[in-house]
């Protein structure tokens, strides 16, 4: 027994290990399982098409979720990017459809209305004092509404891929000949590594780390905590407009409003599994990442395998428990 | 202190502004989600400007938003119209208000997919889509397309159906009818069916399941309205084996057929291709008919449904005999999708 337990803790003792980070390992791993399990139960999963299907569907999700984690981290929470992407992928689709906007200039209002909600959940937060909960709560509950008023409660339409302006859905998948090349992974490819960098490796992410580790702390130690705190809402208001745009590049549906709140959980489960402290302090964007792709895998993969709709709410709630309960085994180690 | 007076006293005046307009007809729909609810709303203004009459057309955030909608059929009876026109997306949480407006002698009149289950007496009329025969047209004309493959095949063929749920009246009654037709014209052919799939649809189909049935009719439903979840659903159907047909029974279902199959490229009416149907339309499922990814789609008659709905209140309030009014549905195909009679109901 003795045995085992030190062969355990030199598991993981051994520095390749504590490079990488356990939790990390654990997700890869969960997530090359379930890949592994679904081809094996499933002949129709294994093949080249349902691999794009997973990366389509959880670009809008990794996007939320890379905003989220800096948020969380901050020793915060943003619950508005499910509704608020809708919103800001209405606004902007709107002056496209409807106003005859170009479809770049519709991008860009989407993502800058995302920005002005980034800042005004930092304003609460930081500023104000509001609990991050209840301010980007009612945040949520206004992009949600703004959304129908904005368009007169109408669904909207992105220009489909064939048509004029259709151009923005080949920035993530561009189908030729029949042949299929999902580009939009090296989109996040390229914010993961820009973002990993931004929170490990410069000063807004030491100090948003610092402030989720001790806000108090932080403060006395010099650091402009309204400041570094809002941008961590601002960063996550900027991915949330990104999202939107992901959302309508990769949906051939229309965005309807009234939809998108309960898709900032998908954004916030991933990255709680990927590592990422619910209490702030700690987390990484590869970690959020994998965390997203351990999701998008089980709801592309359980319909695959039989297991129809209620039982994949079941299973997702079980893995979130246990990622949350990883955690909180970590804060008591720490503590 | 005195700004924040002077603001509270200007937003009760713009409030009371707003209460002091009360139309002759109120109409309370499902909401403004899909570009059907316009038309409805276009053809309801173009009848009342012809009869001179005036409406107020509200509706809920989304479909899901039973309370709005609830406070929103209050207001109507509180405005005291002559008529209202109602959409009920829950007729038990507006089981209430229907009896205020029953005992304050306001007439309703129902429409879209009415108000099912309402007290004896208490809709008028009914202005509205035969759903079922709807969803009976659309089996019709999937199965006439697919004949020929079922006399062919060796094993079991597969036809799908993706809904968006299994609790709207509209939506599930477009699945039964597919199914039950589907499932008389094949037991008229001599085939027989398994029904598998969301219990809801399997349990309430007329059509008799049997385990080792050569057509397998297998309807997906899932577990939240999401553009993902109903996509992922289309795509397991489509990677099944023997399917060789795919139903999504509204707007939402069908579109998600339409990204589902952009990684597949399975739908088509070519050699080996899965037969695609489709219901509403909307600038996505319109293309799919155009380009022949669906064979076709069902629309309903929004405008003609908004033009009834307004005439039949008017009846109504004039003390008029009124009763329930099919106002149809047409089975477009890129053929005919530009014939005027089918353009006037095709939105983007």
């Amino acid at each position: 027994m003795q045995k085992q337990l030190s062969e355990k803790r030199g598991f993981a003792n051994n520095p390749i290990v504590r490079a990488i980070g356990l939790q990390r390992i654990v997700v890869v791993l969960a997530v090359i399982l379930e890949a592994v399990l679904f081809s094996i139960l499933s002949p129709a999963f294994r093949q080249y098409a349902t691999v794009v299907s997973i990366l389509d569907y959880s670009y809008y999700i990794t996007f939320m979720a890379i905003g989220v984690t800096f948020c969380l981290i901050s020793g915060g929470n943003d619950l508005s990017v499910g509704a608020g992407m809708i919103c800001y992928a209405l606004a902007g689709g709107f002056l496209v459809q409807h106003l005859g906007w170009p479809v770049w200039a519709g991008m860009l209002v989407t993502i800058a209305i995302g920005l002005c909600f980034g800042v005004l959940n930092g304003a609460m937060v930081a500023i104000m004092n509001l609990p991050p909960f209840i301010a980007t709560l009612c945040t949520m509950l206004i992009t949600r509404g703004l959304g129908s008023i904005l368009t007169g409660g109408m669904a909207v339409s992105w220009p489909s891929r064939n048509s004029e302006g259709g151009w923005f859905r080949s920035l993530f998948k561009i189908i030729n000949n029949g042949k299929i090349i999902p580009v939009g992974f090296a989109i996040v490819i390229f914010f993961i590594i820009v973002m990993s960098i931004v929170l490990n490796k410069t000063r807004v992410g030491r100090y948003i780390i610092a402030i989720g580790s001790n806000k108090e702390a932080a403060r006395l130690s010099g650091v402009n905590v309204i400041k570094y705190q809002m941008l961590a809402y601002i960063i996550s208001g900027f991915f949330a407009g990104l999202a939107g745009i992901a959302y309508s590049a990769t949906f051939s549906s229309s965005v309807a409003p009234g939809t998108g709140a309960g898709l900032e959980l998908d954004a916030i489960g991933g990255a709680i599994i990927g590592g990422t402290s619910m209490t702030g302090g700690q987390g990484s964007i590869i970690g959020t990442l994998l965390g997203v792709f351990v999701m998008s895998l089980l709801k592309t993969g359980l319909p695959y395998v039989g297991l129809q709709a209620n039982w994949q709410q079941i299973i997702t709630g079980i893995v979130l428990i246990v990622a949350i309960y990883i955690d909180v085994l970590k804060n008591k180690k720490t503590a | 202190m005195k700004k924040m007076l002077a603001i509270v006293l200007a937003l009760m005046l713009v409030f009371s502004a707003t209460a002091a307009f009360a139309a002759d007809y109120e109409i309370v729909s499902k909401g403004f989600q899909h570009q059907y609810w316009q038309a409805v709303l276009a053809g309801a203004q173009a009848k009342a400007a012809e009869l001179g009459v005036e409406i107020n057309f509200v509706g809920p955030a989304n479909e899901s938003a039973y309370d709005e909608q609830l406070s929103q059929l209050n207001s109507a009876i509180n405005a005291a119209p002559k008529a209202i026109g109602l959409a009920a997306l829950s007729t038990e949480t507006c089981l209430d208000a229907i009896k205020t407006a029953q005992e304050s002698g306001i007439p309703i009149i129902g429409f879209d997919s009415g108000v099912p289950g309402a007290p004896e007496g208490a809709i008028l009329a009914n202005c509205a889509t035969n759903n079922y025969n709807a969803g009976a047209l659309a089996g019709e004309m999937v199965y006439a397309a697919i004949k020929d493959r079922i006399a062919a095949a060796e094993g079991t063929v597969r036809i799908g159906v993706s809904a968006q749920d299994a609790v709207s009246e509209s939506v599930t009654q477009r699945g039964l009818g597919f199914i039950d037709k589907i499932g008389e014209l094949a037991a008229a052919d001599g085939y027989t069916v398994k029904l598998e799939g969301n219990e809801k649809y399997v349990n309430d189909a007329k059509v008799e399941s049997v385990d080792d049935g050569k057509i397998v009719i297998e309807t997906l439903v899932p577990s939240q309205v999401t553009a993902e979840l109903s996509a992922i659903d289309c795509q397991n159907l489509l990677n099944k084996s023997d399917i060789i047909a795919l139903y999504g029974s509204n707007q939402h279902s069908a579109e998600a057929m339409v990204t589902a199959n952009e990684n597949l490229q399975k739908l088509g009416t070519g050699e080996g291709q899965v037969i695609g149907a489709g219901f509403d339309s909307g600038a996505v499922i319109k293309a799919a008919v155009a380009d022949g990814t669906f064979l076709g789609a069902i629309t309903q008659a929004p405008f003609a449904m908004g033009e009834a709905l307004v005439d039949t209140m008017v009846k109504a309030a004039n003390g008029e005999a009124v009763e329930d009014i099919d106002t149809g549905c047409q089975w477009y195909t890129a053929e005919n999708m530009n014939d005027e009679d089918i353009a006037i109901n095709l939105y983007d």
